[in-house]
Order: C-alpha cells, then sequence, then structure tokens
C-alpha cells in the first residue's frame, strides 16, 4: 500500500517537471501558434548555462548563478526567435517545424562539442528523502513542486492581470489585428520567449538536479511536454500542468502493473485516448 | 564503387519511403509522425516470414498486406483528431509500435534483433550482389513511382489536393472526406511497408532501434527539401539529402579538432536546415499551381 | 534554381575529391566506426581516447615497420544504419583492411556481414552478445562474451546466500541477453527470479521501476545497468530510502558512475571480466594515460580498446598490411598475449575467455571484492 502512495507522490513530481517543460511550450504554441521542436533544447541549455557559471572560471555563487544562468537562457530564447522564427512568422507550419528541428539538431550537437557527450553532475551532495508516513520526499523534490506552483501562480497572473500579457493574449488570438490596435507586438512577442526561456531554464535545472546533464536530456522529455500541451491545448497554462501531471501519474502508476518497457507507451495511450473523448478536439479544421 | 552502390540502393529505397510519406503529406495534408510505424511493419513481416523459409514473393507480399492492415487500423481512431493532434497520435502510435518490436521478444528476438535475413530470390533468380540488388530495388522504385503518379494524377489525387486545401468546400461537393484520407493513409502505408522490406533485405540485420522517430523526421525532411506535393520532389530529395549527408564525412579538419568533428557535422547540418527553410521553404521542386493561403511565404 | 544546383553540385565534387588527396601521405591506416555523436557518443568518445593513447605510443616507439598508424574514424552516429555507411565508406573508400568497430551489439550485429562478405577484418573491443562473432572468420572480439558473465552473476548470488532476486535491466540487446543467461544459471542452481523489470536507458525517472523491482524488500536486487541509468536509478533509490544489496554487471564498473552517483553507490558489488590492476602491463598503461589525460577517468571499455589497437599493431608486424594477413596473424599473436586486460588468446569463435571477479564500490573507490 506504501507503494502507492510513493507511486503516486512520483507521479506527481514527474508531472511536475514534464509540466514545466510544457507550460514554456504551450505559451509560444498560444501566442505564436506553433510547437517549438527546440524546446528541449532550450530546457538543456538552461541546465547547462548552471552548470557554466558556477564551474571555474567563473565560479558564481549560487543565487547569482542561478539568476545569471535564467538570463542567458532568456537571451538564448529570444535570439531563437529573433534568428529563426521572426523569419518565419508566416510560413506554413510545417517549415517552421523543419526550421525548429534544424535548431534542435544545432544546439544539440552544439552542447556536445563544448561540452562533449560525458554526463556531468552539479556536484550537490546526494542525500536521503524525509520520510513521512512511509513515503520518501526529497528536498529537491519538495523544491521541485514548489518551485512548479510559484511559477503557475506567476505566469497566470502575469497572463492575466497584466498589461503585457492582455497584449499576449491579444497577439495570440490575432497577430494583424493586435498589431492593428497599436498593440506592441513585438514586445509582447518578445516578453513570452523570455518567460517561456526561464520557465525552461528553470525546468531544465530541476532535472538536472534530479537525475544529471547530457546534451540529450531535452530531447528524451520533449515528446512527453508536447503530449501534455496538446492535452491542455494551445496557450492554455492549467491545461499544460494538469496534463504534465496527468501523464507522470498515469506512467508511475501504470508501471506498476504493465511491463516498464511499455512505459512511455502510457503517456502516449492516455493521450490519444483523451484527445478522442474530447469533442473540441475532433474532427473541424480551422484555418 | 561499394560506397556508390551502397548509397545509391539507400537512395533509392529512401525514395519509396519518401513517395509514400509525400502522399500522405504533401498531397492530402495529413502530418503522419508515425510513419516508420509502417516500414517496420513491413520490415519485420517479411524478414521474420524469410527467415521461416517462407519464399520472398510471398513474404513481400504478406509485409504489403500487413503494412496496408495496420495503416487502415491506425486510421481509423487518427483520422478523426484534426491537424495537430493527428500528428501527435501517429507520433504516439510510431512510438508504441517501436515498443511492441523491443518488448514482444517471442516474436521479434527484441532488442536482439533478427540477423541472416536472406536476400531475396525472386523466381528463383538470387539477388545476391549489390548490383543486383541494386536493380532490384531500381525495379521497385519505378513501379512505386509510376503508380503513384498514375493515383495522383487521377481524379482521386485531385480530390485529395482539393481535401488538403480546404476540407469544407470538398465535403460541400459531396466528396466522403474520411473515406478519402483512410484511403491515402493505407496506399501510403502499403508503400511504406515495401520500402521497409527491401531494407531488410539489404542490411540482413534489423532491430527495433532502426525504427525510431527520427527516422520519420528524416524522411519527412526529404519530402520537405524536394519539395512536397510533387511528383519528383520526394525523389530530389532523397538524392540531395543523402547525398550531403554522407558528403559531410568527408569534411576534414586537422587532427586535434577530431573530438569536435562529429558534432561539427550535426551542427553544419542543422544550421543549413535553418537557412533553408529561411530562404527556400518549397523546396527544391515548387508545387505547380498551387493555391495560395495567407499563411504561405513561399509562393511569393 | 539551375545554377544552385551546379554550385551545390561542384561543392560536392570538390568535397568528395579532398579526401584521397589529404591521405597522399605514406601511413598504416585503420579503420574506426565509432558513436562520435548521437545517443552513445560517451562511448565512442571514451574509445577514442584509448585509441589514440595507443597509437600515439606505437608511433612514437617508431611506428609499424617504419611507417606511422593513422586512424580514420568514422562517425556512425549511434545508429545502425549509419554504422554500416561508416563501415562502407571505410572499405570502399578508404580501402583499410582491418577496422575497430562500433560499440553497441546491434549497432555491430549491422555491420558485420558487411565486413565478412567484403574479407575485411573487425574487431569489437566491448561486444558482450554471445552471437557476436557469428558473421563470419573475419569478425574478432577482445572482450569476453556474457555467457561467461551471467553465469559469474548466478554463481554470485548464490555464493552470497542471495536465492530469490529480482532482476532489472536496460532493456536492449546487452541487457537482455545478460539476463537471459543470468536466469537460465540462476534457475538451474534453484534460484528464483521474483520479477523481470526491463527499462530504457538514459532515461531521467525509474522511481516507479525502483519500487516495484523491491517490493517485498528484496535482500539483493539484480540490477544490470549502464552508468547513464545507473547513475540516476542508484541516486533516486539512496533518496528513496530503497535498502537492498545491489548486484550489477560490467557496464556499471566504472569510476564515471561513482563520480555520478556518489555514496548512493557505495557498497554496491559486481562482476567483470576480471584483469587485475597489479600487472606491469596495467600500470604501464595507467601511467601513460595519466601523461596524456591527467586526471581524467579512463573511459569504460578504454583498456580493451588499448588491448585492441597493440593487439592489431602486432598482427600487422607479423602478417603484413592485409586483411588475410592480419587475420591468420590474430590468432598467432594473440596467444599467450598479456595485454592490460589479461590474456587475449583467441578461441575457435575468435573471442577471448576471461575469469570472472566480483568489483564493489568502498570509500568511493572501485576495488576488488573480499567477502
Amino acid at each position: 500500500m506504501p507503494f502507492l502512495f510513493q507511486s503516486i507522490l512520483n507521479g506527481v513530481l514527474a508531472g511536475c517537471i514534464y509540466a514545466l517543460f510544457a507550460m514554456g511550450l504551450t505559451l509560444i504554441y498560444g501566442v505564436l501558434n506553433f510547437v517549438n521542436f527546440a524546446h528541449g533544447e532550450l530546457i538543456m541549455w538552461g541546465a547547462y548555462f548552471l552548470y557554466l557559471v558556477m564551474e571555474k572560471p567563473i565560479s558564481l555563487p549560487l543565487p547569482f548563478a542561478l539568476a545569471f544562468s535564467l538570463f542567458l537562457t532568456a537571451l538564448l530564447g529570444t535570439g531563437m526567435d529573433r534568428f529563426v522564427f521572426r523569419p518565419l512568422r508566416h510560413a506554413n507550419p510545417l517549415t517552421l517545424l523543419i526550421a525548429a528541428l534544424g535548431l534542435s539538431f544545432l544546439l544539440r550537437n552544439g552542447a556536445q562539442f563544448f561540452w562533449g557527450a560525458e554526463i556531468r553532475t552539479y556536484g550537490f551532495e546526494i542525500k536521503r528523502g524525509f520520510r513521512f508516513l512511509e513515503i520518501s520526499i526529497t528536498l529537491n523534490q519538495i523544491m521541485i513542486i514548489f518551485v512548479t506552483v510559484v511559477c503557475i501562480s506567476f505566469v497566470y497572473l502575469l497572463f492575466h492581470r497584466s498589461r503585457l500579457g492582455k497584449s499576449m493574449r491579444a497577439v495570440s488570438d490575432n497577430l494583424e489585428l493586435a498589431r492593428v490596435v497599436g498593440i506592441d507586438s513585438k514586445r509582447a512577442i518578445r516578453f513570452a520567449w523570455v518567460i517561456a526561456s526561464i520557465l525552461a531554464g528553470v525546468g531544465g535545472i530541476l532535472l538536472a538536479l534530479d537525475t544529471n546533464l547530457q546534451p540529450g536530456m531535452g530531447l528524451i522529455n520533449l515528446v512527453k511536454a508536447f503530449a501534455a500541451t496538446l492535452l491542455g491545448g494551445p496557450g492554455n497554462l492549467w491545461g499544460a500542468l494538469w496534463g504534465g501531471i496527468l501523464i507522470g501519474l498515469a506512467e508511475n502508476l501504470g508501471v506498476l502493473v504493465i511491463s516498464p518497457g511499455y512505459k512511455d507507451a502510457i503517456a502516449f495511450g492516455i493521450m490519444v485516448f483523451m484527445l478522442l473523448i474530447r469533442p473540441s478536439v475532433l474532427f473541424r479544421r480551422q484555418e | 564503387m561499394d560506397l556508390f552502390l551502397h548509397l545509391c540502393i539507400m537512395i533509392a529505397i529512401y525514395i519509396i519511403f519518401a513517395l509514400s510519406l509525400n502522399l500522405e503529406v504533401g498531397y492530402t495534408g495529413l502530418f503522419n509522425f508515425g510513419h516508420v510505424a509502417f516500414f517496420g511493419i513491413g520490415a519485420y513481416t517479411s524478414a521474420l516470414l524469410t527467415l521461416h523459409r517462407v519464399p520472398f514473393e510471398l513474404s513481400l507480399l504478406l509485409a504489403l498486406a500487413m503494412a496496408c492492415l495496420w495503416g487502415f487500423l491506425l486510421s481509423l481512431p487518427s483520422l478523426r483528431l484534426r491537424g495537430d493532434y493527428f500528428g501527435i497520435a501517429t507520433l504516439g502510435f510510431g512510438e508504441i509500435i517501436r515498443m511492441v518490436f523491443q518488448n514482444e521478444v517471442w516474436l521479434t528476438k527484441g532488442p536482439m534483433g533478427l540477423p541472416g535475413i536472406p536476400k531475396p530470390t525472386l523466381f528463383s533468380y538470387r539477388f545476391a550482389t549489390l548490383h543486383l540488388y541494386l536493380s532490384l530495388v531500381l525495379a521497385f522504385t519505378i513501379l512505386t513511382f509510376l503508380i503513384l503518379r498514375v493515383i495522383l494524377r487521377s481524379p482521386f489525387g485531385r480530390v485529395l489536393k482539393a481535401i488538403r486545401e480546404d476540407e469544407i468546400a470538398a465535403a460541400t461537393l459531396g466528396k466522403n472526406v474520411l473515406r478519402f484520407r483512410i484511403k491515402s493513409f493505407v496506399i501510403g502505408s502499403l508503400f511504406a511497408g515495401l520500402a521497409g522490406a527491401l531494407w531488410a533485405h539489404y542490411t540482413t540485420f534489423i532491430s527495433p532501434g532502426d525504427f525510431t522517430l527520427l527516422e520519420t523526421i528524416l524522411v519527412l525532411l526529404i519530402v520537405v527539401l524536394g519539395g512536397k506535393g510533387t511528383e519528383w520532389g520526394p525523389v530530389l530529395g532523397a538524392i540531395v539529402l543523402i547525398f550531403f549527408q554522407e558528403s559531410l564525412r568527408f569534411l576534414r579538419l586537422p587532427a586535434e579538432w577530431t573530438r569536435h568533428l562529429a558534432p561539427l557535422q550535426q551542427m553544419i547540418f542543422g544550421g543549413l536546415l535553418i537557412l533553408l527553410m529561411i530562404f527556400r521553404p518549397e523546396g527544391l521542386i515548387r508545387e505547380k499551381g498551387k493555391i495560395l493561403n495567407a499563411g504561405d511565404k513561399g509562393d511569393q | 534554381m539551375k545554377k544552385n544546383l551546379y554550385r551545390l553540385s561542384i561543392l560536392m565534387g570538390v568535397l568528395f575529391l579532398i579526401t584521397p588527396l589529404a591521405a597522399a601521405q605514406e601511413t598504416i591506416k585503420i579503420g574506426a566506426a565509432f558513436a562520435l555523436s548521437g545517443s552513445i557518443a560517451v562511448y565512442g568518445e571514451g574509445f577514442k581516447k584509448a585509441v589514440d593513447l595507443a597509437v600515439e605510443e606505437i608511433n612514437a616507439a617508431g611506428g609499424l615497420r617504419g611507417k606511422k598508424i593513422e586512424i580514420i574514424y568514422e562517425d556512425n552516429k549511434s545508429t545502425p544504419k549509419d554504422c554500416v555507411t561508416a563501415v562502407r565508406k571505410l572499405i570502399a573508400v578508404d580501402k583499410v583492411p582491418i577496422i575497430f568497430g562500433p560499440a553497441g551489439s546491434s549497432n555491430f550485429m549491422a555491420v558485420a556481414p558487411v565486413a565478412q562478405e567484403s574479407k575485411v577484418v573487425m574487431i569489437s573491443a566491448q561486444g558482450a552478445a554471445p552471437g557476436l562473432t557469428k558473421a563470419g572468420e573475419y569478425i574478432f572480439r577482445v572482450f569476453p562474451s556474457d555467457v561467461l558473465q551471467g553465469k559469474g552473476i548466478s554463481d554470485l548470488c548464490i555464493s552470497l546466500g542471495y536465492m530469490e532476486v529480482p532482476v532489472m535491466y536496460v532493456n536492449n540487446d546487452w541487457g537482455l541477453g545478460l539476463k537471459n543467461v543470468f536466469v537460465e544459471n540462476f534457475k538451474k542452481a534453484g534460484g528464483k527470479v521474483t520479477d523481470e523489470i526491463p527499462y530504457d536507458d538514459g532515461k531521467t525517472d525509474y522511481r516507479t521501476e525502483l519500487i516495484r523491482a523491491t517490493k517485498g524488500s528484496p535482500k539483493a536486487t539484480v540490477n544490470l545497468t549502464y552508468i547513464t541509468s545507473g547513475s540516476v536509478m542508484f541516486k533516486q533509490a539512496y533518496e528513496m530510502g530503497i535498502k537492498t544489496q545491489w548486484i550489477c554487471g560490467s557496464a556499471a564498473k566504472a569510476p564515471k558512475l561513482v563520480e555520478l552517483a556518489g555514496k548512493a553507490v557505495e557498497g554496491i558489488i559486481g562482476t567483470y571480466p576480471v584483469f587485475s590492476q597489479e600487472t606491469k602491463e596495467y600500470k604501464t598503461f595507467r601511467a601513460s594515460w595519466k601523461k596524456k589525460y591527467g586526471d581524467e577517468k579512463v573511459p569504460i571499455f578504454g583498456e580493451y580498446n588499448y588491448d585492441m589497437v597493440f593487439i592489431t599493431a602486432k598482427a600487422i608486424e607479423k602478417g603484413g598490411y592485409t586483411s588475410d594477413g592480419i587475420r591468420r596473424a590474430l590468432f598467432e599473436v594473440g596467444k599467450g598475449y598479456r595485454g592490460v586486460t589479461g590474456d587475449k588468446t583467441f578461441d575457435q569463435d575468435r573471442g577471448v575467455g576471461s575469469e570472472y571477479g566480483v568489483w564493489t564500490v568502498r570509500d568511493g573507490q572501485i576495488v576488488d571484492y573480499k567477502k
């Protein structure tokens, strides 16, 4: 029985990580209407940036290191938009997909170019978790949940209570109209990328803390992040959160009974099933 | 010379694979991200049957039949979903099928793979050497190209394009959109299965790792780079992409840099993709008479 | 459009021509199809370091028959398909008589028939799958088959009194193959396997697999894991407070694992094809490594790759720079050859044998296990 609760907790934790990834993804999806296949690399670079600024010769202390690395990630994200996605603002989805793919190759191998394919860690000490009613949870894990909640609250407030948030939503609804009405779409878009990059960076750092650093780390979880994004619907942050958690839970509970070789299949199975029963998602082409 | 023959065989097989995806993505507008699953089904079916002494002619036919069958079965739930959702549902199915290849060890020997797949014998003629195999594959490639060309030039093909551009209009004209989509999907799956079977008999060893998402991405790239929705697009795309990827191997750097060479090659590849999409997204061959959408920069 | 095509073809033509021109010097070329990019690039990078070290030593000592050895590396991008292209290129374009094969049994098995057909010698320094050299008489390995290791793990469990264990394993050719041999031997010896849990390497969350495996708190759990998955798994197991005696295979015996997982791997036990670290050959190797690479850890299978280069060099000296010559010479030079990794006598299946020892992690170091 305690195994069940532990699995549920593990599921929620895995789900939080997926959710953080999905939130950044869905933000861009919502504002710019495409799924950024290179998002995994943004996550990965976010984690590596922290590694970079913590190691010699830069060796920043932790709080500064965090801030600086997130800053660098935001720079990368806005850079991606400025140089790759902005020229393709009006291109068709397949073109965007392939450009994002190219970016993904570029960034992933770029990381390998600089750091090699060796696995690395931040070097923090491994500690046993706290035992609480037969369930174990570590400090890292508590932090993951805490950070996820903070992030989503913050982004939600930003989106729905601030002027910048309003302009982002306007842009996502209809870019041309937003421009016509005088909304500074460029600023709104840039802001969206900053937020998405920070979410990605935070997700990446947490993931690296929980596991380790390797150039492929973003790619592995990307597909699940996609699934969570689509499950929640474009631009729907809560949807991304619940989608992520649902997938995390389903995977962890499922593996208790079926062969773990099919673990990934669970995420897909759930997703397809949910999609098939939701009428809004079924065949009605929108142009 | 052997390397050249090898590349030609790979290109010919990928042409068939790309033509099949082109039918789905280029003509019918279906973003099938699980396409490699049918490649794999064709490969495994033909391999398993020939390993059990079933004659090649029959194995091949059964491989095609299996690919068709699964194409049909998967199309039923997937085609009820629109656009992006269809994409990820097919991606999901593709991955699930790969996991089946990997986990059902009793059937596919799982990750151990199937070694020793026999070379094909067609009407008691054994295609054992590279030259012979190339001629066999080329024959199939030409056959595929011609068959698909006939299909695409027929009224059926035109309806597919109409559906891609404006589904509602097509439906109003009395076309059963779903039926057409299913047919397109099934035909695409059949030829993907053909490509898979030919490939299995060429490499003589297949394992689940050959049928990953990366393969679908590669063939998608071929279709887009060559020019989707055109007849010769996939052909040109396969030739250019594979030659290009392999010619990057010949990019020599000074010895101290060799640790960095491989990722650098991949980085160049990624960078070029981006540039290509920005400057020439419609690919090498432009689609004729394409109905302009507001969202298509490529046709300006 | 036409102009671009012209430009493109000229560029490609130039690129294709550069290689033969650059290779005009007189060197002894050996091919290597390693994973230098992609999912298992970490192995390929490691092997390259070991191979480079060996080549440097041989060249510094005068080379082979007066000529220097040059390794032509081709990236196999970690996929079987690209392995085939890499090998074909080495055979057809570089015309090497011998190739150092790729990591990963399915990668290696995909190219073995190609090498065999073209009558080119191919050696594996890390392939443990039992049927690896079946493709033909040109295929060799300097790493022992897992048929022996599976029995070794089973014997270890029994000798320590663990009669009921769950088995976790990486769901690929290595893990599955080793698991099968282990289970077979274990059952024959009267042991009971309580659960079999496959998992994918390179994932980020194994917590539930761990919970499932250690349901019922087994005294020992067999975990046939790699460094990547192992580092994450042991860390997560430690955090969750799972207490069981971990028993591993040779793929986890790496200083890198200890570096990544720290105290989480303290006390784990595993088997490995044993080679003493006390021999002269080993000590020379370590000194040499330190001189070139400083404090960098020796990558997994590094010693085997190092031996592979040396034994190849000897075979070329003896048999000449042709694949048939090398092939025959390998048997002769292998007999009684003591490399860093022990005796490299080739048996009739062109593999090598080995004793299996037991290792453990004590105080952050990998040492031999003594009960």
